[in-house]
Formats: structure tokens, sequence, C-alpha cells
């Protein structure tokens, strides 16, 4: 009856957009990477420097398997002695060594945008930035894809000293949240780019019209190692809203009339939550690691939690 | 059930205007607040469920809808100020009669009983019914509405908070008179009186009222106490010594014991006297106060109780005179001379008296008075004129065309009444001869044997005029006290000197004030200070006062220049004095009932619960919004 007095408040406030401000990496941030790094080692302590063996077959000293030789192979890797026991020629196969490539695959969309006091997209230019440092730190090569609907933007490859970090810096700092989500599409593009395979950690809210498995799946039938990072905002779980609205999809502009109740909200945090479950059931049972994290969680921490759970890096 | 405020075609009118406006705002489209959300397919699950909930949504909003018209309904009815249709003509009609009188200003009762009497009504007040109707009045020497005939308390209490005491007696015949005229016509008149039941005799009235079938309740104030009164204060110059006064002061102590009192007398607001006195049970104590000096304006006479407290009754306390103005008049007196003349002139000190001879006639300056000793100037002055023995010369204009003489006259006829033999004893003057003259038609003989006038006031060239038609000194008059008495009289009969001056007036009662011939209107100044215009006729402000003191008549002098003048009012009937409240008081032979407060309780309006109803429905949306339970 008396709406009208109503009007104001906090509810209608857009989203802060997400802008690289210069805090994003301060000192206290880089401070924490320096212990990131640390504990990294540690936790995968006995491995060296670019120990990780690809599944490549080529002029390692590792044996690997053998296959039937064919015309115009080398003879030097005949195995005689198998010969002598079978008579048939084969091949002794020797798995290569080479730099493991770590691929940060960062979603910029509009509704990482999303996030108080910072957006998603802070929180996870940070993730992004932590990573990154931890794997510089292990001499693998890193580089960082941004992307939407598209690949957006691209760090080349980069590995060496963990100075290399500040580039990193510099290219995360001014990305802005633009655009619709596309992770199929996006990915698609990306493998096409990359050939040379490796880790590749999505950091993403996942919110795909055309559905996440699409993305992932490339990765995988592309021979990526994907680990998929979910970052969400708690008030997206839980918003403060109540009474008529109409909801605007920030991304696709599309409506929807809802009259928010308390029973409505609940019903809203089940599906949040349902949603979450369906992205990590999809990945448990594909064998990729997943991870959500609330942007409300320090990002220190979650790294650390991320290392201790499965040693993403290193 | 009946409408008593706006008729059911404006409370439709009403309903049907509110009611459209509320259907139309709510057939317009929800205009929603617009908020981005991340990904809206989330809220696709939510809004699935939705879909089976609308039927409660779209039944919330009816119900919004109904309770919206449910409100304005309630509003629109509520003006239309429903009564149940029995309700209405049941309600009673009283006129509340409140005693002012001066003694309903006893503080037996604290803090009076006046303000006993206010918190009593205020309880009749608040006992009125939905349907009655009541009217406040102030009965004292006549009776004034305090607030209209009406059923809202607060007007009611409004009026009752004008409520004044005064100094006069409450005159019941007018109160019920003007109870009868109200309450003419009006369903169940009631005539309720708050009084200590010291009043006048309603007489008459009471038998009409009872005629009218008025039912006559009565509310009993006060409870009795000690009281002394002043019931007579009178001041008056001597004669002959202007300067001094003899004052009269009459106490009453109408209780059943003995008191002893403190008179004091106060001149011009200075103690000039203090005795103790003894006033037995019921006695009437009168006090003469000889040469009495020392107040030149006013004199006021207070009494305490000896013991230094005050009796319960304040306002017979205090008294009030005025004494009358002294005048300084100068007068010319043309004589050959004569002795008996000359010393009874040097009696009052307020003259200032200039002798010539007749060939000095006239001296220089401005009289008063002129008083021509057996001569007569050949015009008549341009002053008041007192002639003795006024024998004419040859040529001269005589004031009295002598015809002959008269032997031994005797004063047969006196006017005592006229100022000028006031205060005298002339029967047995012996006169040798008088003058035997010929009256003019406005002449008037003030005494005289039969057929033959001895002293004669009249008019002469437009001044007053006393003639004396016999020499003074062929009699005895000027052995006597009447002869200095005589000439001072006419003197101040000339300059407006009233021997029978009042020293104070009494309250209640209609004045008549000495003022300028000449103006039509005077300010009157009562002791409250409040001012109002009073009319002026034939040189009298006509006035009246409800309370004691010293009031002040402010007029229009010569040439505009203001001119005040005091006078005194004195608490009228002795009655008041009487503090003992009676026992019953009886109208038309019957003794009246107290009444029955709060006979309805309290107010049942149903617009009130229309309201109240409202109100709630308000306070429960409300509850229901910021609880987020309806939104």
């Amino acid at each position: 009856m008396f709406g009208w007095l109503r009007k104001g408040g906090t509810e209608g406030r857009p989203p802060r957009a997400s802008g690289g401000g210069d805090d994003l990496f301060d000192e206290e941030f880089q401070r924490k990477l320096d212990v990131l790094a640390l504990v990294s080692r540690r936790l995968v302590a006995g491995r060296t420097r670019a120990e990780r063996r690809s599944k490549k077959t080529g002029a390692g000293i590792e044996f690997a398997d053998h296959r039937q030789y064919a015309p115009g192979d080398d003879f030097r890797y005949l195995d005689w002695n198998l010969y002598a026991r079978t008579g048939r020629l084969l091949l002794r196969l020797y798995e290569e060594e080479e730099d493991l490539s770590v691929y940060v695959l960062l979603d910029v969309s509009r509704s990482m945008a999303f996030g108080e006091p910072r957006s998603k997209l802070d929180y996870a230019k940070r993730l992004a930035a932590a990573l990154s440092y931890i794997a510089l730190a292990n001499l693998d090569r890193v580089s960082i894809v941004t992307f939407a609907d598209e690949v957006v933007g691209r760090l080349p490859p980069t590995r060496g000293s963990k100075n290399r970090i500040f580039k990193a810096f510099e290219f995360l700092r001014p990305l802005e949240a633009e655009g619709r989500t596309g992770t199929t599409d996006a990915m698609k593009t990306f493998v096409a780019q990359n050939k040379r395979r490796g880790v590749a950690i999505l950091i993403s809210d996942l919110y795909d019209p055309t559905g996440f498995e699409g993305g992932i799946n490339t990765l995988r039938y592309h021979k990526f190692e994907p680990y998929v990072i979910q970052v969400f905002d708690p008030v997206e779980v839980r918003p403060p809203l109540h009474g008529d609205v109409r909801l605007v999809d920030n991304e696709t502009g599309e409506m929807r009339e809802v009259t928010i109740t308390p029973r409505v909200l609940e019903r809203y945090a089940e599906a949040h939550a349902a949603y979450r479950a369906r992205i990590e059931d999809f990945c448990t049972s594909k064998q990729v690691p997943y991870y959500a994290l609330e942007t409300s969680t320090p990002f220190d921490e979650a790294i650390l939690d991320i290392l201790r759970r499965g040693g993403m890096v290193a | 059930m009946e409408l008593t405020g706006l008729t059911l075609t404006e409370v439709l009118t009403v309903l049907g205007g509110f009611a459209a406006a509320v259907v139309v705002l709510y057939l317009l489209k929800l205009r929603r607040r617009q908020i981005q959300v991340p990904f809206v397919h989330l809220w696709q699950q939510v809004l699935a469920e939705r879909q089976t909930t609308r039927l409660f949504s779209v039944l919330k909003r009816l119900l919004s809808l109904l309770v919206a018209l449910a409100v304005v309904a309630a509003l629109a009815f509520a003006m239309g100020d429903p009564r149940y249709a029995g309700a209405v003509d049941e309600g009673q009609t009283t006129v509340v009669l409140v005693d002012a009188s001066a003694s309903m200003q006893a503080t037996d009762v604290e803090p009076s009983r006046l303000e006993e009497a206010r918190a009593r009504v205020e309880e009749l007040v608040a006992g009125l019914g939905g349907n009655d109707r009541m009217l406040v009045a102030q009965m004292d020497a006549s009776t004034v509405p305090l607030s209209p005939l009406s059923g809202q308390t607060r007007l009611l209490r409004e009026g009752l908070e004008e409520l004044e005491p005064t100094d006069v007696a409450a005159d019941l015949s007018r109160g019920l008179r003007f109870a009868a005229d109200v309450l003419r016509g009006q369903p169940d008149p009631r005539v309720v009186i708050v009084s200590d039941g010291v009043l006048e005799s309603g007489g008459e009235a009471e038998a009409r009222a009872r005629e009218a079938g008025l039912t006559v309740r009565w509310m009993p104030i006060g409870e009795g106490g000690r009281n002394v009164a002043i019931t007579a204060f009178s001041v008056r110059r001597y004669p002959l010594d202007k300067s001094r006064s003899q004052v009269l002061v009459e106490l009453w102590n109408p209780t059943d014991e003995d008191e002893a009192v403190e008179l004091s007398l106060l001149g011009d607001g200075q103690p000039i006297e203090l005795q103790r006195l003894r006033v037995a049970a019921g006695e009437r104590l009168r006090r003469f106060f000889q040469n009495v000096s020392g107040a030149d304006r006013t004199l006021e006479a207070r009494i305490t109780l000896a013991d230094g407290s005050r009796d319960d009754q304040p306002a017979d306390d205090r008294a009030y005179a005025r004494l009358p103005e002294r005048r300084r008049a100068r007068v010319q007196a043309v004589t050959d001379g004569n002795l008996y003349l000359s010393a009874a002139l040097l009696l009052d000190e307020y003259l200032d008296v200039v002798e010539v001879p007749p060939s000095a006639y006239p001296a220089e300056g401005r009289f008063d008075v002129t008083i021509f000793d057996s001569w007569v100037p050949p015009t008549p002055p341009d002053t008041h004129a007192i002639y003795l023995h006024p024998v004419p010369p040859e040529g001269a204009r005589a004031p009295f065309e002598v015809t002959g003489e008269i032997e031994r006259p005797f004063f047969d006829d006196i006017e005592h009444e006229h100022p000028i033999v006031q205060f005298t004893a002339l029967r047995d003057v012996n006169v040798a001869t008088s003058l035997e003259v010929e009256l003019r038609d406005d002449d008037r003989v003030i005494a005289g044997d039969r057929g033959a006038p001895l002293i004669v006031a009249g008019t002469r060239n437009d001044h007053r005029m006393v003639a004396l038609l016999f020499d003074v000194r062929r009699s005895d008059l000027p052995l006597r006290v009447a002869w200095p008495l005589l000439l001072l009289n006419s003197i101040d009969w000339f300059v407006q000197e009233d021997a029978g001056y009042l020293s104070s007036y009494e309250t209640g009662e209609t004045w008549h004030v000495p003022a300028p011939a000449d103006v039509t209107t005077a300010t009157l100044v009562t002791p409250g200070g409040e001012e109002r215009t009073v009319p002026v006729v034939d040189g009298r402000a006509v006035c009246t006062g409800l309370r004691a003191g010293f009031y002040t008549l402010r007029t229009e002098g010569a040439e505009g220049a203001p001119e005040e003048d005091v006078f005194a009012a004195n608490l009228g009937p002795s009655r008041e004095a009487v503090i003992d409240p009676v026992e019953t008081l009886e109208v038309a032979g019957r003794a009246a009932e107290p009444p029955s407060i709060g006979r309805a309780g309290v107010r049942t309006e149903i617009w009130m619960v229309l309201v109240l109803a409202v109100l709630g429905v308000v306070l429960v949306e409300w509850f229901t919004y910021h609880r987020r339970i309806t939104v």
C-alpha cells in the first residue's frame, strides 16, 4: 500500500564495475606471493626443475614403450634383443622431457563484474597472478589468456625469473569485465591457437548460458590438463532482494519478473547450490580437479588449499 | 443505524470516487524495481516453481485490493457519523449552571469552591454519553453561557476554563430562566446547579422550570468554615473640615463561634488605623472612626483573624471607598462689611475669598462664586451667585422683582432633599422681615413661609443662583450652625461637590457614575485592568462590575485631554458571607437531587470504531511489510 515510500535503498544499485585498481597487486599482495611460492616448494618437495615428463615419446632417456618398425624409422632405436627372442622388429620408444606449460584461462565476461566489496574479476585476477607467480617460481612456462565468448587477450608464454610476474601484473591490471560468456567457443579458439599442451587453469564463474561442459571438454579433448576454479560472490548466493522486482541478466539483457519472498530466496539458494553441484559432479566424473571459491575467502588461503588438495602447479 | 454526519448519498459518492481510484490503481501494471543479476538462468527453476504459487500471489494482490477498499469504505462510512437508530433520540440535554458568586470563593475546600466546582463539572463532561449534549454557563448576577450546547467535550472544557469568580450574589431565577430558554424543545432536558446553595431565590422561575419539564439537579459544593465579613463601609468628609473624614465599618460574624479580628484602614494605600475587635457569633458590629485623616482619595478596610490567619472567605475581608474630590473654589464677596459672612467663609480652608465693596465691583480675576450682600449689580454676574437680601437699587436688573415685605416669616416648608439645606436645621430660625418677590417659572423654593419664599434656587445668566430673601443680620440664623452650612452647601452645589456623595457602589448593581456632561462614552477600567467602553447619559456613566475594588472611569475632557476618576465598588449582599453550605436546595418546593455522573460510561460513536479499525489495518500492513511477510 505504501510502496512508493519504499523506493531507494541499495538493492537496485548496479554492481561495481571491475577496475584494475593500483591496490590490486600492492606490496602486501606481492609479499603473500613470495610466501606462497615458498610453501608451494615445500608441498611439492623432491621434484626438480623441468622434471615433469610429457606424454610425448621422443628423444628422452626413459624407456616408454615399443612399437612396430615402419620404414624410415631410425635403426638405432630398434630393439635387437627382442628381435632375437621374438623375430619381430620393434622400435624402442622413450619419453620426451619438456618444459611444463601453464595456461591461466581467465573469464572476463560481464558477470564477473559482480561482487562486493571486490568483484569476482578482481578476485580472479589475484588468483591468476598468484598461480602464475608460483608457476614461474617453478620455472614453468606461463601464459595468461582472457576470454568471454571468445579469446579476448593473451599474455604470451613466458618463463624464467619470478620477476617476470610484473608483466603478468601489467597484463591483468587494466582488464575490464565485458561481453557475454561463451566458454565452448573461447576454448575452441584457445586450443587452436596453442598447440603446446599443458595445464589449463580455467578461472570463471561458469555462468554460461550454453553450458559449462563444452569448454572443459574441449580442453580435455585436445590433451590439456584442465583445472577448474569457479569463483562466486556470497551475494550471488543470498541476494538481498525483496518484493516485486524485474531481474535483468547483465550479459544477455534477458528479463524475468519475480516477487521475491523468503521462500523464493531459499529456492534460489538451492538452485545455485545445485548448479555448483552439477559442475562438481561433471568435473569429478571427468577427473578434472574442481575448486569452488567464494570471493570472501582470502586469496592466499584459497591458493594454499588448492595446493594442499592437489598440487595444481609445480 | 442512522447517519448523522454526511448523508447516505454523500457517503456513497465519496466511497464511489475513492473506490474507483483504488481499483484503477490496482489495474495499473505494477511497476517493478529493476535488478541486475549475473546469471538469470539460475532463477529459471525458481520461476518455474513460481508458476505454482502464482494463484497465491494473485490472491494476495486481490486481498490487498479488498483491504484498501475496506479502508476506503470504513473512512467514508465514518464521515457519515453513523449511530444506532435507537440511540439517536436517547441523549440528554443538560445545562450546567455553575455558581460563580462571592461565596464560591471560599477556601473551605482546596483550593477553592469554584475550583472544586470546575473539577466536578469536568467529571460531568467526561461522563457525557455519545448522544448527550451539554452547555456550561456561569451563574452570578446574570447568567452567561461559557460554551455552546454541544456534545464535544473539548468545547465544553474550553468553556469551563473561562469560569471566573465574581463578588456578587448568584441569581437563581435568571439562571433557571436561561436554562429553560436553552432547553426548550430539547430531548430529556436537565439542569444541574453546581453551587454551595447560597443563592437568591429562584422565585417564579423555579415553578416555570418545573412546568417546562426540566429535571433540576444540584451538585453541592463546600464544607463550611470560619468567616467574618465587612458588610458595610462608608466614608464622608466633614462638611466644615474636609481634610478629615468620618468612616463607618460594619462587621458580621455569621458563624457559631466568636472571632477576634484585626481591622485596619488604609488611606491612599498607607495604613492609618488599626483596631482589634471581638465579634460575637451572629453579631453585627458597627464601628465609627471619627476625624480620620491621612486619606485624600481612597480608603480601604481589611480584616484578618487576630491570630494572623485568614478566614475561609477572602472575598468579604476587604472593602473599598473613594473620598469625594476636594476642589478649591474662588469666591468674590461683594459687601460693605458683614462679619457673619466673613466668619462663615473662613471655615472652609478650600475657599479663596476676595471681599470687595459694591463700589469696587467687579474685582479683578476669575471667580467661581459671587456673593452679593444686600446689594444687587446692574447686570447679573457671569458666575454662580448667592444673593443675600437682594434689594435692587434704582436701574438695576434685580434677580427678582420685589413686590413688598413680609413680617416675621417662618421656615415652614423646607425641601430637605436639596443639597444646599442638607445637614441644616432651619425650622425655628427667626427672621424679622423678608422680601416678597415675583419668582420665575424655573425658580425653586427651597425653604419658605407658606406662600412666601425665604430661600430660592434658580438660574440667572446661565449660572446657578441661590437667594436668601431676608437680611441675615436681622435674623438669628448667623448664630446657628445652619448658617455656614447653608453657605458652604450652596458653594459646593455650585462647584459640583455633592454632599450626598456615594463613597462606593455595590457590585452587580447598575452604577451611574458622574462624568462630564459633554461626552457620550467613557472607558471603564476594572480592578483587574480590563477596559471596556460604557455609555454616558445625562452626565452619568452607566455601567456595572462584578468584582470589588477600585474602578477608573476615563473620559475625554476639554480640548481632548484625558480625565480620570476613581470610584470604589464593594461586595453587595451580606448573605454571601454565610459560607456554611445549605443542607438541601429546594427548587419549586422540591429538594433537588444530585446528578448521576457517567450514565453512558464511555462515548460509543461508531465512527471512532471505524477509524480505529482503519488504524489497526494500517498498523498490520506496516508490520507485515517490515517483517517481509507480504512482500
